[in-house]
C-alpha cells in the first residue's frame, strides 16, 4: 500500500485564490465560470496526478459548463478539491459524481447566494455606508471598502477550505432545514433594512397646491400625505414597481420608461415640479 | 470642469477593472470599484472633487443597491454607471452650478447615471462575446494538453476585450461628454418641461431598484410586514439604519427559532427513524 495522496497546503491556496480571482475573468455567455474553475483546479490535478494522460483525464471533468453565485460557489470548488483527492487514491468517486454534484450544486447556490449575499449583505453593508456618506464624506464609501472585502476574502476562504473537509457531507447542510432557517432569519434583516433604506433615501412628494383667491395656500397635498404616513408616495411608488416588475412581468427597463411617463404627465399637470432655477 | 485625457485614462482602467465580468475579478473589481459609491470616491480623487464625486456615487447607488446579475442577464452595467455616468454627472452639476449635495444635484446624478447604465449593456454583450475568442483558444490548449496556455486565457487575453469595451468606450464619452453636457446648460432651460421631467424621474428611480430587491424577499403579500415595518421605523421614528438593523435582529432571531421548532416538529412524527439527534420533543 502506498501513502494515500494529499493536497497541501500550498497547492489548496493556490486553487482558493485562482478561483478568487479568476472565476469570472473571462466570461461569455456560452462558459460563464468554466475558465475560472479550470484554472483553479489545475494545481490541484498536477499535484495529484504525475502522468500527463491522467491530467488530461481529470481536467476533462471540468470543462463541464459551470455558473454559480462565485461567492458563496466557493464551497463547491472546494468540495471538487475533496472530492478529486479522494478520486485519485482510488475511493469510489468518478469524473462523473464530481460533475453531478457539480451540476447538482450550481443552480441552489446560485438561488441562495444571490438572495443571501447580492440580495441582502450588499445592501445591508451599502446601506449603513450610505448613510457615512451623508454630505458627501468619504468615510461610508471606504468602510465599504474595507468590510465587504474583509467578508468576501475570509468568508470564501473559509468557504472554500470548509467544502474541501467537508466534501459531499457540506451538501447536506446546504440544502437542510437548519440552513434554511438561517435563510428565513437572515431574509427579516434584510427586508427591514431595505425598508429603512427606502425611507432614509428616496423621497417622493408632491408640489400640489390649492390655493384661494388671495394666493395663500389652503390645502398643500403633500402636508396631507405626511400626516396620513410619513413617506407614503414613497410606498406606494415602490409598490407600484413591485407590482409592475413581479404581477406583470414588465423588465426593469421598461419599468424605468413607465416612470418617465408619469414624471413628464406630473409634470405636465403640477403634480410634480422639483422647482429649479439656474 | 472638465476632463483632461489623463482623467479619462484613469477613467477607463478603472472601468475595465470594474465592469461585470471585470479585470479585478467579482469581489475587488464588480462588488468593489463598481458600486457607484466606490466609483464616486474614485471618479471624485481622480476629478479633484470628492464631495461632488461621492454625492453623485451616493444618489446612483440607490438606484442600483439591488443589482443582481441572474445567470449573467444585466439591466445595467456597472462600469458605465460608475465611471462614464458619474464622471458625466459631476461635471453636468458643476455646469449647471446646483448645490454639491442638494437632493437636486442627485436627481440630475440618477437620471444621467441610469441612461449611460442602460446604454451601457452594450459594453457588456461586446466584453462577453469577445471573451468567446479567447475560449475558443483555451479549448484547444486543453485538447494539446497545454494547461498553462489556460492561465493566460482567463486573465490576459480578456484585457484585449476590455480595452475595445470598456477603456476606449470609456475614454471617448468622458472625454466629449463632458463638453455636450456643458452645451447642454444652453440648450434646456432649468424650468422647462424636459428638465423639470428629468429631475422627477431621478427622484423615482430608486423605486426601481428598491423594488426589485423586494421581488427577492416578498413571495407573499404577508413579506412586505418586515420592510414596511423597517420603512416606518425609519420613516416616522427617524432612526438612522445602523438602529433599524440593530431592531430587526429581534426579529430575525424570532424567525429562526420559530423555524427551528416548525421543521423539528413536522419531522418528527414523520420519520420515527429520523438521524436528526437535536430533536428535543421526541
Amino acid at each position: 500500500m502506498t501513502d494515500r495522496k494529499k493536497i497541501s497546503k500550498k497547492t489548496l491556496n493556490k486553487a482558493f485564490h485562482h478561483w478568487y480571482y479568476g472565476h469570472l475573468t473571462c466570461f461569455s455567455q456560452e462558459h460563464m465560470q468554466t475558465f475560472g474553475y479550470l484554472t483553479s483546479m489545475l494545481p490541484v490535478i498536477e499535484e495529484l496526478y504525475d502522468k500527463k494522460e491522467d491530467q488530461k483525464e481529470a481536467m476533462k471533468t471540468y470543462t463541464a459548463f459551470f455558473n454559480t453565485e462565485p461567492q458563496l460557489g466557493s464551497i463547491i470548488v472546494g468540495i471538487t478539491a475533496g472530492l478529486e483527492e479522494a478520486k485519485a487514491n482510488g475511493d469510489a468517486v468518478d469524473g462523473e459524481t464530481i460533475n453531478g454534484m457539480r451540476a447538482g450544486l450550481m443552480g441552489p447556490i446560485a438561488g441562495i447566494g444571490d438572495s443571501l449575499i447580492v440580495g441582502t449583505l450588499i445592501p445591508i453593508l451599502l446601506g449603513i455606508a450610505l448613510g457615512m456618506s451623508t454630505g458627501g464624506s468619504p468615510v461610508g464609501a471606504i468602510f465599504y471598502i474595507i468590510v465587504w472585502n474583509l467578508i468576501a476574502y475570509f468568508g470564501m476562504r473559509y468557504l472554500f477550505f470548509r467544502g474541501y473537509k467537508m466534501g459531499d457531507k457540506a451538501v447536506e447542510f446546504l440544502v437542510g432545514s437548519q440552513g434554511s432557517a438561517i435563510r428565513k432569519a437572515i431574509a427579516v434583516v434584510g427586508a427591514m433594512v431595505v425598508g429603512g433604506v427606502a425611507a432614509t433615501w428616496v423621497n417622493i412628494s408632491t408640489a400640489f397646491e390649492l390655493k384661494n383667491s388671495s394666493g395663500k395656500t389652503f390645502l398643500s397635498l403633500q402636508n396631507q400625505f405626511d400626516s396620513i404616513y410619513p413617506g407614503l408616495l414613497t410606498v406606494l411608488f415602490i409598490l407600484f414597481c413591485w407590482w409592475l416588475m413581479s404581477k406583470k412581468k414588465i423588465s426593469a427597463i421598461n419599468t424605468m420608461l413607465i416612470l418617465v411617463v408619469i414624471a413628464f404627465l406630473g409634470v405636465l399637470v403640477g403634480f410634480f415640479n422639483p422647482g429649479l432655477k439656474y | 470642469m472638465t476632463i483632461s485625457w489623463i482623467q479619462a485614462i484613469l477613467l477607463g482602467i478603472f472601468a475595465s477593472l470594474s465592469s461585470m465580468p471585470g479585470m479585478g475579478g467579482t469581489s475587488i473589481g464588480n462588488y468593489t470599484l463598481g458600486r457607484p459609491l466606490v466609483g464616486g470616491l474614485v471618479c471624485g480623487i481622480i476629478l479633484g472633487d470628492i464631495r461632488l464625486g461621492i454625492a453623485c456615487g451616493v444618489a446612483m447607488q440607490l438606484v442600483y443597491i439591488a443589482l443582481v446579475t441572474p445567470g449573467g442577464t444585466v439591466s445595467a452595467d456597472v462600469r458605465a454607471v460608475s465611471y462614464i455616468g458619474i464622471p458625466l454627472a459631476m461635471v453636468a452639476i458643476h455646469s449647471q452650478g446646483l448645490s454639491v449635495t442638494g437632493a437636486d444635484a442627485a436627481n440630475l446624478a440618477k437620471s444621467m447615471g441610469t441612461l449611460v447604465g442602460t446604454v451601457g449593456t452594450v459594453l457588456f454583450y461586446g466584453t462577453a462575446t469577445m471573451n468567446l475568442v479567447w475560449q475558443h483558444m483555451g479549448w484547444k490548449d486543453v485538447e494539446k494538453g497545454k494547461f498553462h496556455k489556460l492561465y493566460l486565457v482567463d486573465w490576459a487575453y480578456p484585457w484585449i476585450s476590455h480595452i475595445c469595451f470598456s477603456f476606449i468606450p470609456t475614454l471617448i464619452m468622458t472625454k466629449l461628454g463632458s463638453t455636450a453636457v456643458t452645451a447642454l446648460r444652453n440648450a434646456l432651460p432649468m424650468d422647462g418641461i424636459p428638465m423639470k421631467t428629468l429631475f422627477t424621474v431621478g427622484a423615482m428611480l430608486p423605486c426601481v431598484g428598491i423594488a426589485i430587491l423586494l421581488r427577492q424577499i416578498v413571495n407573499t403579500p404577508v413579506d412586505f410586514i418586515p420592510f414596511l415595518v423597517g420603512f416606518t421605523l425609519a420613516a416616522s421614528l427617524k432612526l438612522n439604519l445602523v438602529s433599524v438593523a440593530v431592531v430587526s435582529l429581534i426579529f430575525a432571531l424570532l424567525t429562526y427559532q420559530l423555524e427551528i421548532a416548525r421543521t423539528s416538529k413536522a419531522s418528527a412524527p414523520a420519520e420515527s427513524t429520523s438521524d436528526d439527534d437535536d430533536e428535543e420533543d421526541i
